[in-house]
């Protein structure tokens, strides 16, 4: 549940919600049954759309190592789990908090970012083939938050 | 050819083990605190801490610094026990065989989850041998009043253990600059038992952080 909403029940320790805090708890409501079938098609799909990632991605670094190219693949299914999982909350900051922040470190030192910016390109190339134009409105941004602090670590300020 | 599926073991990827999130977890009914396999968390009330500085140095005068070493090399030894532990469990790999990244990455994260403030490490005296270690933040500068010398000794303690226990020698960590004397950070250098014994005693006549390692290296 996004940030939002929790410390609105927290802060509600002793009232009732006011009327603009149950607007905002009403939209979150009814934008879940589409965040829930974006979140069930992610999940469902995940090896497909991943291995069909991988196989353009051994195309297109044929030279670079296996172990280096599931490093990064490895790493982009954690980045997809953590974002499905933002984005069915609606909660950015956990993503930052509990993976990017460690996530980007360690990226950093093996120095993948070539290989990492053709993955996400294909990743978004696969996700416009299985998720709807709202579902994409809904986890692209958590996607792209991920996407940035990657691809371009360097430009990105993460919670460590 | 990469296969996703065998990517996925157990359908699972082991990420960041140390998460706050996701690590400390509590049965407040029972008043416990406990870390996400069950082992028992203490909040240390800041009191406490004052309170042990006053009592040592009611108690012990000089050597009040000593009794906290010896104290942080205890907790050390056990804390890499049970990090070590806890790594091999959740990563389900030795820890011998984990990327060095990986672990000192987990030990980042646990540090900051546990409360005892950011640590960094550089590793760029790593080929003269010495292993230099920042933390910011921590517990145990901030509660140090009026300090004329470094006063992380519960740190340095640790950090003595842990990076002994890791490289399998025996090393001494000493303190140069401490956030208690106002200084950014607590910076710490950890090297050789006998290499170090020089920079205790250009730390207790005052030389700055630079002025010590450039003289470690000669």
């Amino acid at each position: 549940m996004q940030t939002t909403i929790e410390s609105m029940f927290d802060n509600a320790e002793n009232r009732y919600l006011e009327l603009e805090e149950l607007n905002i708890l009403t939209t979150y409501v009814e934008s879940l049954p589409e965040r829930i079938d974006a979140y069930r098609c992610l999940r469902d799909q995940e090896v497909t759309i991943m291995q069909k990632v991988a196989d353009q991605l051994e195309t297109n670094f044929s030279t670079e190592s296996q172990q280096t190219l599931e490093r990064c693949l490895k790493n982009a299914l954690l980045v997809m789990r953590y974002a499905a999982m933002a984005m069915l909350r609606n909660d950015a900051e956990s993503l930052d908090r509990q993976l990017m922040g460690w996530l980007t470190e360690t990226n950093a030192v093996y120095n993948t970012q070539t290989i990492d910016t053709v993955l996400y390109q294909l990743l978004n190339q696969q996700l416009g083939s299985i998720l709807t134009q709202a579902q994409l409105t809904l986890f692209r941004p958590h996607l792209a938050i991920a996407e940035k602090a990657i691809v371009e670590p360097n430009k990105t300020t993460v919670v460590a | 050819m990469i296969s996703i599926s065998d990517l996925l073991i157990d359908n699972r990827i082991p990420s960041n083990y140390f998460a706050s999130d996701t690590y400390v977890k509590g049965d407040l009914e029972l008043g416990l605190l406990e870390n996400r396999r069950g082992d028992r968390l203490l909040a240390l009330p800041s009191t406490l801490i004052e309170g042990m500085y006053a009592g040592l140095k009611q108690e012990t005068g000089q050597a009040s610094g000593m009794v906290l070493f010896n104290c942080g090399l205890w907790w050390g030894k056990n804390f890499y026990a049970r990090f070590c532990e806890e790594l091999t469990e959740y990563y389900r790999t030795a820890v011998a065989d984990m990327p060095m990244v990986e672990f000192l990455q987990n030990l980042k994260q646990c540090w900051t989850t546990h409360g005892w403030g950011r640590i960094e490490l550089d590793q760029s005296y790593y080929d003269r041998g010495f292993i230099m270690v920042k933390v910011w933040n921590s517990p145990f500068a901030k509660f140090a009043e009026n300090a004329t010398t470094p006063s992380c000794f519960l740190e340095s303690g640790v950090l003595t253990s842990f990076f002994s226990q890791l490289t399998g020698r025996d090393l001494k960590c000493v303190q140069t600059t401490c956030e208690s004397m106002g200084a950014d950070c607590n910076q710490f250098v950890i090297g050789l038992i006998k290499r170090m014994k020089p920079a205790e005693e250009m730390v207790a006549q005052g030389l700055n952080h630079d002025d010590i390692m450039a003289q470690l290296q000669n």
